[in-house]
C-alpha cells in the first residue's frame, strides 16, 4: 500500500467526524453559511426581532433579545458580533468587546468583528495584553489547526510504524512533530489569548494588590481592556494583567471570553 | 600568610576556567575627574578576565602631574562554578598646576594580547571654589540616595510633572554602585503606581559615571508611561534589590553586621593591601523616590477626525493605482511619523467621504527607539470609487499637541487620479446599513469611527467554546484512524502467519519429496509401488513449483503446464500417471516381479529432468 495513499485515506477519516457534525469551528468557514443547522424556531424569530429592533434604534430591547438567544445555547459567530454591535451603540464598550471577542472565538475569519473590534478598542481606550513572543509565532494557525496537525503525524507515525517496523527513526521524528504541534495547539489555549481571557465590563475597575477593595491599586483597567484569570476565588479573581503585572480584580467587573 | 597560600591554590585551579573565558578587557577610570591643585586623585586601571601575566606601565609621564604606581590588588568571582578574576592597578595623581589635563591612552601588554586603556581628562583648579564652579552640570536629584558614604543608590527620572491622559511619557529609572563594588546579581526593576501603564523596560544600559567626586557604574532601564486618567498619581518609588561583592573585612578587626547605607566598605584596609583578601556577598536594597504627576483632561473642542492620539507627528500619504475602473480597489498608504502614543492613533480619514467605499485600514508600526514612543506609522487604506473622480480626497489626522496644548489637524495633499467606468457601483461593504444609520452612541465626544453593519442571518450555529481537542468529537474521530491501525496490523499479523505456513507446507513437502526420490532411486520396488511413488513425486515437485496447488490435485496435465514439458515428455508424464492408476485401481502388479530397469531408469530421469 502506498504511503501517499494511507495518509489521504487517515486525513480524510480525521476530517469526516467533525465534519459532519459541523463541530469545526476553526476552519475558514463562511459567517454567511448557509448549511445551518434546523434551530428552534423561537430563536429564529427573536433573533430576527433584535435585528429589527437594532435597525429601529433600540438597542436596549435588541441586547435583551440577543441576550436571550445566547441564552438558549445556540451560539453563533453572528449572534455575538450583532450583540457587541448593540451594546457599542448603546455605549458599553467593555461588553462590545466581550461579544467581538467571543465573536472571533467562534470564527477567526469574521472580518466584520475583527474591525469593530478595533474601533471598540480604541473608543474604550482600553489596555490589550500583548500576546509573548511564542504566541506570536504560533498565530498563523488556530488551537484546532494544531490538534489535528498533531494526530495526523500521530497517526502517520503510527501506521508507518506498522508497515515499515524496521524504520523506528521516521516513526519517532512524526511522534516528536506530533507532540509538537500538541504542545503549540495546548500553548494557545492555555496563552494570552486562550481560555483564561477575560474582559472588564465595569467602568473604573481596578486590580489590587489583595482581595480587598481598600487594598493598593496595581492597576486602572478601563472597560474593555484585557486580563487572564489565573484563579478564582470568592469574588475575586487573580488576573495577569497588561502592564506585565498581576492583581486582583473583582469577579464582577470581568467577563471570561469563553462561554 | 595563609590567606596568600590560599589564593595561590584557587588560581592554580582556576588557570583551566581562565584559558576558555571571555577575552581580556580593560577599563581605567579616575576617581574624580574635578580635583585642585594639591589634592590627590586615584587612577585605577582594572583589567577583566586575566589569564596569563600582565605587566602594567610602571610609569606614566603627563606635565603637570606626578603620578605614582601604588599598587595592585586582585579579585576574584565564581558564579556557576565559573572562576572570573580582575586585576586592579592603582595609581595616585597629584596636580601640580590648574589646567585640563589628558592622560594618554596606556598600552599594557596581557598575554600575546596588547590593550589600551582610553584616553582620561582631568581638570585641574586653582582653589576649592574653582573647582567647585567648574564641577559636573549633572543637577542633584531630590530623590538620589547616593550620599557621602553610599554604596548604591536608585533615581526615578520624569521629564514631567504634568500632563494630559493618553499621553507618551519617556521615564528613566537609573540603579547606581560604586565602582569598586560589584553587582553579581540584580534583576530588572520594577516601576509601581497605579492610573497609568508603564511599558516594558528595556535593557539597562550600564555606563559608569563620576556623581560628586565618587565613581559609579549606573545602570539605566528606559520605558515609558502613559496616564489613563485624569487625576494626581504617584509614580514609583523604585525599589530594587541587588547583590554585590565587596571585599571581605581584615579578618583582625573586630566586625560589626555591614550596613551599606551607614558605612563606607572601602575604607577597608584591604584596599590599600595588595592581595589582601577575597570578596563576599551581600544583598542591598535602594529605593527610589516616587515621582508626582498630575494628569489633566484633553481640552474640549477637539476636532472630529480627532481619535486619540497625543504627541507631535507628519503625515505623508500616496494612493495607488492611479487610473482605476470604478469599484476598483484603490491602496492609499499614509504614513504618520513623529513621537507620542502609536497604540492610541488611528488611521486618518478621508475629508470627503462622498462618492467612495472605505474598507477596515490596516497598520504597522516601526519604532525608531527603545521603548516605541517614537517611529513610523504606516496605515494602508483601501477605498473603492463609486462614481467617476478626479481625485482622492485629502486624508486628514488630528491629534492633540501637549507642548503647544492645542488641536493639530494634518491634511494630506489631494491625490490626483482618473476613474473610468460608466455605471456607479452598488456599495461593496454597507457602512450605512439602518442599524450603523443610528444615533451615535451616548457619551460619545469626538466624531466617531463607525462600526460595520448588523448581520441579518444567524450563520452556523455552535454549542460549544471549548477547544477542537477538548470535545468528544475529536476523540470520536480518532476511533477512525484507531480502527483504521488495528485493521492494519490485523492484516500485517496474518501476512505473517500465512508466510509462515506456507514456508511450513513448503519445508514438509521438500522433506518428502527428498524421500520418495531416495528411495525411487535405492530401492527395489514392485512395480505398483514404484509408479505410486513416482508420481506422488510428480504432484509433490509440481506443488512446489506452483505454491497455490495442492499436490494430490495434480494430474499429468497438469504437471506437463507447470513445467512446460514438450510433447514426448507430457506424452510420458501421460504413461507415468496412466502406469500409476492402473496399478492403483486394478490390482495388477502387486507383489508380480520388479520393474525393468530401463523404465525405471526413464521415469527417474523422467522426474528428474523436472526443475
Amino acid at each position: 500500500m502506498k504511503l501517499s495513499a494511507l495518509f489521504q485515506i487517515l486525513v480524510l477519516l480525521l476530517f469526516a467526524l467533525p465534519g459532519a457534525k459541523g463541530a469545526s469551528n476553526d476552519g475558514p468557514s463562511s459567517p454567511r453559511d448557509e448549511s445551518v443547522r434546523p434551530a428552534d424556531r423561537s430563536d429564529d424569530d427573536l433573533f430576527a426581532k433584535a435585528n429589527t429592533e437594532f435597525a429601529a434604534g433600540d438597542f436596549k430591547a435588541a441586547i435583551a433579545d440577543y441576550q436571550a438567544v445566547v441564552g438558549s445555547g445556540d451560539w453563533s459567530a453572528n449572534l455575538f458580533y450583532d450583540l457587541g454591535n448593540a451594546y457599542f451603540r448603546h455605549g458599553d464598550f467593555g461588553r462590545a468587546i466581550l461579544n467581538y471577542d467571543r465573536a472571533l472565538r467562534l470564527d477567526q475569519h469574521h472580518p466584520e468583528a475583527d474591525a469593530n473590534l478595533r474601533i471598540a478598542h480604541d473608543q474604550a481606550h482600553s489596555l490589550e495584553l500583548a500576546p509573548s513572543t511564542l504566541d506570536r509565532y504560533l498565530n498563523f494557525g488556530t488551537a484546532g489547526f494544531f490538534a489535528i496537525v498533531a494526530a495526523i503525524f500521530f497517526w502517520l507515525a503510527i501506521i508507518f510504524l506498522i508497515l515499515r517496523p524496521g524504520r523506528v527513526l521516521w516513526a519517532i521524528v512524526g511522534m516528536f512533530l506530533a507532540a509538537i504541534c500538541g504542545f503549540a495547539a495546548y500553548r494557545l489555549e492555555n496563552g494570552t489569548h486562550g481560555q483564561g481571557l477575560a474582559i472588564v465590563t465595569a467602568e473604573n475597575a481596578e486590580a489590587r494588590v489583595a482581595t480587598v477593595d481598600s487594598a493598593r491599586s496595581v492597576l486602572a483597567l478601563p472597560a474593555g481592556s484585557e486580563v487572564v484569570i489565573l484563579q478564582e476565588r470568592g469574588d475575586w479573581n487573580y488576573a495577569a494583567l497588561p502592564n506585565d503585572q498581576r492583581g486582583w480584580v473583582s469577579a464582577s467587573a470581568v467577563e471570561k471570553v469563553q462561554l | 600568610m595563609f590567606r596568600q597560600v590560599l589564593f595561590s591554590v584557587l588560581l592554580a585551579s582556576a588557570t583551566a576556567q581562565f584559558a576558555r573565558g571571555d577575552s581580556p578587557k580593560i577599563t581605567a577610570v579616575l576617581t574624580s575627574s574635578d580635583v585642585v591643585v594639591g589634592e590627590t586623585v586615584q587612577l585605577q586601571i582594572q583589567i577583566d578576565n586575566v589569564g596569563t601575566s600582565v605587566k602594567p606601565p610602571s610609569e606614566i609621564d603627563v606635565p603637570g602631574l606626578q603620578i605614582h604606581y601604588t599598587g595592585e590588588s586582585t579579585q576574584m568571582t565564581m558564579r556557576n562554578f565559573a572562576i572570573s578574576s580582575s586585576i586592579n592597578y592603582s595609581y595616585t595623581i597629584l596636580p601640580e598646576k590648574s589646567g585640563i589635563y589628558k592622560i594618554p591612552p596606556q598600552s599594557i601588554r596581557v598575554g600575546k594580547d596588547t590593550l589600551q586603556t582610553p584616553v582620561l581628562t582631568l581638570r585641574v583648579a586653582d582653589s576649592p571654589r574653582a573647582a567647585a564652579g567648574t564641577g559636573s552640570n549633572r543637577a542633584p536629584s531630590a530623590n538620589t540616595q547616593a550620599g557621602e558614604d553610599k554604596i548604591a543608590f536608585a533615581e526615578l527620572l520624569v521629564p514631567k510633572k504634568t500632563a494630559y491622559v493618553g499621553e507618551i511619557i519617556p521615564v528613566v529609572v537609573r540603579i547606581g554602585f560604586n565602582s569598586r563594588a560589584r553587582v553579581a546579581e540584580m534583576a530588572p526593576p520594577q516601576l509601581s503606581g497605579q492610573g497609568f501603564t508603564v511599558q516594558k523596560l528595556g535593557e539597562g544600559e550600564r555606563n559608569l559615571e563620576n556623581i560628586d567626586g565618587r565613581s559609579y557604574v549606573v545602570f539605566n532601564y528606559k520605558t515609558a508611561i502613559s496616564a489613563a486618567r485624569v487625576g494626581k498619581f504617584q509614580i514609583g518609588p523604585v525599589e530594587q534589590k541587588a547583590n554585590i561583592l565587596v571585599p571581605r573585612r581584615s579578618s583582625g578587626a573586630r566586625r560589626k553586621p555591614f550596613d551599606p547605607f551607614t558605612e563606607d566598605p572601602f575604607s577597608d584596609p584591604f584596599f590599600t593591601l595588595p592581595f589582601g583578601g577575597l570578596m563576599e556577598q551581600h544583598e542591598i536594597g535602594v529605593k527610589s523616590d516616587p515621582v508626582s504627576l498630575e494628569v489633566k483632561a484633553l481640552p474640549g473642542g477637539a476636532p472630529p477626525t480627532f481619535s486619540g492620539a497625543v504627541g507631535s507627528f507628519s503625515m505623508t500619504a500616496e494612493a495607488n493605482p492611479k487610473r482605476v475602473q470604478i469599484g476598483d480597489p484603490i491602496t492609499i498608504k499614509a504614513a504618520i511619523s513623529g513621537r507620542g502614543n502609536f497604540d492610541r492613533m488611528n488611521a486618518p480619514e478621508l475629508s470627503d467621504e462622498r462618492g467612495w467605499h472605505k474598507y477596515p485600514p490596516s497598520s504597522n508600526f516601526k519604532q525608531d527607539d527603545d521603548v516605541g514612543i517614537s517611529g513610523t506609522k504606516t496605515f494602508e487604506l483601501v477605498v473603492s470609487p463609486n462614481e467617476k473622480l478626479t481625485n482622492v480626497p485629502p486624508l486628514a489626522f488630528s491629534y492633540f499637541d501637549p507642548v503647544k496644548e492645542k488641536y493639530v489637524t494634518l491634511p494630506s495633499e489631494a491625490m490626483p487620479l482618473i476613474v473610468e467606468g460608466n455605471a456607479p457601483a452598488a456599495p461593496a461593504i454597507a457602512g450605512t446599513t439602518p442599524g450603523a444609520s443610528a444615533p451615535p452612541a451616548p457619551g460619545g465626544q469626538q466624531k466617531a469611527q463607525d462600526i460595520l453593519h448588523q448581520i441579518n442571518e444567524r450563520g452556523k450555529i455552535i454549542s460549544s467554546f471549548a477547544p477542537f481537542y477538548a470535545r468528544k468529537e475529536f476523540w470520536l474521530a480518532q476511533l477512525l484512524p484507531l480502527a483504521f491501525a488495528l485493521g492494519l496490523m490485523g492484516w500485517k499479523v496474518q501476512n505473517v502467519r500465512a508466510s509462515n505456513r506456507a514456508a511450513l507446507r513448503a519445508a514438509q513437502l521438500q522433506h518428502e519429496r527428498d524421500a520418495l526420490l531416495r528411495k525411487l532411486r535405492r530401492d527395489q520396488l514392485a512395480p505398483r509401488e514404484y509408479f505410486s511413488d513416482a508420481s506422488r513425486l510428480v504432484q509433490l515437485k509440481t506443488a512446489l513449483k506452483q505454491t497455490n496447488i495442492e499436490p494430490a490435485t495434480v494430474d499429468a496435465e497438469t504437471a506437463a503446464r507447470v513445467f512446460d514439458l514438450n510433447a514426448e515428455q507430457s506424452e510420458r508424464m501421460r504413461r507415468l500417471f496412466a502406469t500409476s492408476d492402473e496399478f492403483r485401481y486394478s490390482g495388477a502388479g502387486n507383489g508380480e516381479g520388479a520393474l525393468s530397469s530401463h523404465g525405471q531408469r526413464e521415469t527417474l530421469e523422467l522426474i528428474e529432468s523436472l526443475p
